[in-house]
């Protein structure tokens, strides 16, 4: 066990864990942040995507030890009460089904746009790929991201 | 104290029993003695679905597990349109399982369809005792008074829900209310964005991994990589050294193995922990009965299968005379994998096990059984465990079964403690009921473009007979699936096969294989004929409008005259009959299915001998639609999912142990292959159908008639990157 300060949505927090311990876990059960999800543990699926410096990250597979003074931004943290573009572009779209993979999509989609403002196809493609939607609502993602974009996405 | 209220109805209930109509309704008790007397009451409890607010509003409880189909949302508007309250006026609640509401379970896409017309009466049934209790006030008679927009009038008289539902809640029920004119659906319908949408997009804890209760520990479990052995011995010295491990033991798998298999638990204080400390836990495990070394023998076994007498389901005319008779005769085998359901959210479960009482809390699709499993491990009595059920990071089939809930029950029930069960994704593997693997094969005779005779056999890993239920041909063969009924001579024969895979309800359970092979045997056949595959099925359904007599899940019968009208759609909506694009090849299927009638065609490219899915049309009549937004994804959603499991999914085997048991091995459907799905809903006035399941099937036959179009051969089995085509 070691303890460890983070920067979390803007604020500092100290937990006390082993230096092993993955991002998720310590979002999830030390800070009781449930918004980032457990699909694979393995980097594969993206249900645990997070911010790190802005820059999208699968957080089951970043230890905290390699965390250091980098901010981290979880989907509660994206916006207050979800009015980041990307958010109010997937309600417009009611892009969910089932909703478990969509904080992943959502933070992958704001990291993406947070560089790429008007992304093509092929951009959305490369940077949505590593999240998987079981339920299938990639269709509406794809519409969610561009209405997103259309609407100044980049609103980090 | 409007709680304290509720509850004392509850208790009374329960000492008096309710008469059977009451039930159906949802009712409880009325004429309570005691009532709200603040203006500002909450949730006064008219029936179990209804609530109403002092302010006008209501709470609205969605009776059913959500898992991604939209029931959270749809069966409340149900209630809302025949209460006569605006939809922005109702919070909708997630119920806890209730005898009063009839059963509460996701499967079948039957939420829709077995709940509309009750649901109908429960929300009218609510607005007749607001009517009557202003009837009662104002001195009118109920002709008189009428509701819009949440308020009840008559003339210049007007008072909304909140005021009158006092009186209300101490009137009689109608059993038989008035129920509104269609045309005057304000709600159905119209479409509505899901009730938990803010929830979701802004990470709130919905989700049964998202749950705590006060004191709980964690717990994972060790599975052994050969499905159903059994644990002879087990090592935790090791893991026992791990600071913050509790404990480690055997789980006894019940007899039943869908109720809960042999495993062991890591007991910890935090998650990660037990996670870890299973790497160090060495178990020794005996082979199973029906041990399945690889796809091959799996493979050889279907092939004795087909050739088997089976059991016949299903005779017309004389199959084998026709076949004597006529030479012109077509023969193809096709065979499905077993599929994983890899839904999102892995199993969890909380159990609370005391002295005599049980709290559940989790995921699941069918909450009751859950409570039943419970009763059987502890011996607790059912009316002391309760169950909270959240929304469902995907279900598929795969949480219609308990097994995890079950563990977590014989956990905390050993431990004494609160416990929150969680598998991790290899668990989830080496723990799934797959979707069965099966073997069809079909002979035909033609004459000219006529089909005279068909003889199908199919061999399945039945679930039936894993389970131990009969008959064991259950849902695995369709003794009534179009074409039967529409060939003069017409046989079908099922041979089941027990193995150690365990096997379940997947999307469609059955009508998922059996729809595939049909309809690409039906292409085949078109194929032959020379004739378009399109016309090749009509001509088949005929002209006349028919209702052929069904007897699975959709029936009793199903309308040539709505199956012609979506297979219209789509040939109409997606230019079937104009020239493919370049490089386009596509591929039909349309179909009945548990009910809503499907259409399909799907378009591919084919690049150097890799097919990539261009775009697909769907047509779908499931009558009346509740909620068109939700419908459409639905049937997105569905097409979506099948092109995921067309392409890439199955169970590869080595040695008995599944070589996926991640998603780097297990691929799934990404955005970069996901193509455009138009989806064309007919607008209808019939009874309301499912939607979640109806999609998936159709998408496979359609799917793999334009691959073999495009390719020049038949591919005759799943998926395709067996074959090299992805
Ligand atoms: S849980 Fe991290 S990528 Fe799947
Ligand atoms: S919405 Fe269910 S997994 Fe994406």
């Amino acid at each position: 066990m070691a303890n460890f300060s983070i920067d979390v949505n803007g604020e500092s927090r100290q937990v006390n864990v082993d230096p092993d311990t993955p991002m998720l876990w310590v979002l999830r059960d030390e800070l009781n942040l449930k918004g980032t999800k457990f699909g694979c543990g393995i980097a594969q699926c993206g249900a645990c995507t997070i911010h790190l410096n802005g820059e999208a990250v699968r957080s089951c597979s970043t230890p905290i030890s390699a965390i250091g003074n980098a901010s981290i931004t979880t989907i509660e943290g994206l916006s207050e009460n979800g009015s980041h573009p990307v958010q109010e572009a997937w309600m417009e779209e009611d892009v969910p089904q089932c909703g478990y993979c969509q904080a992943g999509q959502i933070m992958s989609a704001s990291a993406m746009l947070s560089k790429i403002p008007n992304p093509t196809e092929a951009d959305i493609h490369q940077n949505m790929s590593g999240n998987i939607c079981r339920c299938g609502t990639y269709p509406r993602i794809k519409k969610a991201i561009m209405r997103a974009a259309e609407k100044g996405g980049n609103n980090e | 104290m409007s709680n304290q209220l509720t509850t004392n109805r509850r208790t009374f209930l329960k000492l008096s029993g309710t008469a059977g109509g009451g039930l159906i309704l949802g009712f409880n008790l009325y004429g309570c003695a005691t009532l709200p007397s603040d203006p500002l009451f909450t949730a006064l409890e008219i029936n179990a679905f209804i609530l109403i607010n002092g302010d006008g509003t209501a709470i609205i409880r969605a009776k059913n597990p959500d898992i991604g189909q939209g029931v959270k949302t749809s069966l409340p508007m149900i209630l809302a349109e025949e209460l006569d309250l605006p939809w922005e006026k109702v919070i909708v609640e997630q119920a806890e399982l209730d005898s009063r509401m009839g059963s509460q379970f996701a499967g079948g896409s039957t939420g829709v369809k077995t709940n509309y017309d009750n649901l109908r009466k429960a929300g009218a049934a609510v607005r007749d005792v607001l009517v009557r209790a202003a009837a009662n006030q104002w001195n009118v008679p109920i002709t008189e008074i009428k509701t819009e927009d949440g308020f009840v009038i008559s003339g210049r008289k007007k008072l909304h829900y909140g005021h009158l539902a006092e009186a209300a809640a101490q009137l009689e029920v109608n059993e038989n209310p008035p129920l509104k004119d269609p045309q005057d659906f304000k709600i159905i319908g119209k479409s509505k964005s899901d009730v938990d949408l803010q929830k979701i997009v802004t990470g709130q804890p919905l989700f049964g991994l998202d749950q705590e209760i006060d004191g709980m520990v964690y717990a994972t479990v060790l599975k052994p990589d050969v499905f159903g052995a059994k644990l002879r011995s087990f090592d935790a010295t090791e893991a026992l050294k791990i600071e913050g491990i509790i404990d480690v033991f055997e789980i006894e798998g019940m007899d039943n193995p869908t109720r809960m298999v042999d495993g062991v638990a890591i007991v910890a204080d935090k998650l990660w922990t037990a996670f870890k400390a299973k790497k160090l836990v060495k178990a020794n495990w005996s082979n199973p009965r029906g041990y399945i070394a690889s796809n091959r023998q799996l493979m050889a076994d279907f092939k004795k299968g087909i050739n088997a007498k089976g059991e016949v389901l299903r005779e017309d005319g004389n199959v084998d005379s026709e076949f004597r008779s006529n030479n012109n005769q077509i023969e193809a085998t096709y065979d499905v994998p077993f599929v994983s359901h890899s839904q999102m959210e892995p199993m969890n479960f909380i159990a609370d096990v005391r002295e005599n009482e049980i709290d559940l809390t989790g995921p699941t699709q069918t909450p009751g059984s859950a409570a039943g499993l419970a009763n059987m491990i502890t011996g607790i009595p059912r009316e002391n465990i309760k169950v909270k059920f959240t929304r469902i990071g995907g279900g598929f089939g795969r949480r219609l079964g308990n097994d995890y809930a079950s563990e977590a029950v014989f956990i905390s029930h050993k431990l004494k403690r609160p416990v929150k069960l969680v598998w991790n994704r290899e668990n989830d593997f080496l723990g799934d009921y797959y979707r069965p693997a099966g073997c069809y094969h079909f002979k035909a005779a033609m004459e000219g473009s006529k089909l005279t005779a068909l003889d199908v056999n199919i061999c399945t890993t039945s679930r039936y007979l894993y389970r131990g239920s009969s008959p064991a041909h259950g849902t695995e063969a369709f003794p009534d699936q179009q074409p039967a009924g529409m060939v003069p001579n017409f046989r079908i024969a099922y041979t089941p096969l027990l193995t150690n895979i365990p096997v379940g309800a997947l999307r469609t359970p059955g009508m998922n294989a059996t729809t595939f092979a049909y309809q690409c045997f039906m292409d085949e056949l078109a194929q032959n004929a020379g004739k378009d595959p399109i016309d090749f099925q009509l001509e088949m359904i005929g002209e006349e409008d028919r209702d052929m007599p069904y007897s699975d899940h959709g029936g009793p019968s199903y309308n040539t005259t709505r199956l012609r009208g979506v297979i219209n759609r789509v040939r109409q909506e997606s230019g079937w009959d104009q020239p493919a694009k370049d490089g386009v090849s596509r591929g039909f299927a349309g179909q009945m299915v548990f009910g809503t009638y499907v259409a399909c065609v799907v378009d591919v490219r084919n690049a150097n001998g890799k097919i990539k899915v261009d775009q697909v049309h769907i047509a779908a009549d499931c009558g009346r639609v509740i909620n068109p937004i939700g419908a459409e994804a639905q049937i997105q959603g569905g097409v979506t999912d099948a092109i995921s499991a067309a392409l890439y999914e199955s169970l590869e085997l080595d040695r008995g142990k599944p070589k996926a048991q991640n998603f780097d091995q297990y691929q799934k459907l990404r955005m970069k292959d996901s193509p455009d799905v138009h989806v064309h809903l007919t607008d209808s006035n019939e009874q309301p159908q499912g939607l979640g399941e109806p999609s998936y099937p159709i998408l496979f036959p359609a799917l793999v008639n334009a691959v073999s179009r495009s390719i020049g051969k038949r591919v005759r089995e799943l998926p395709l990157k067996k074959h090299g085509l992805v």
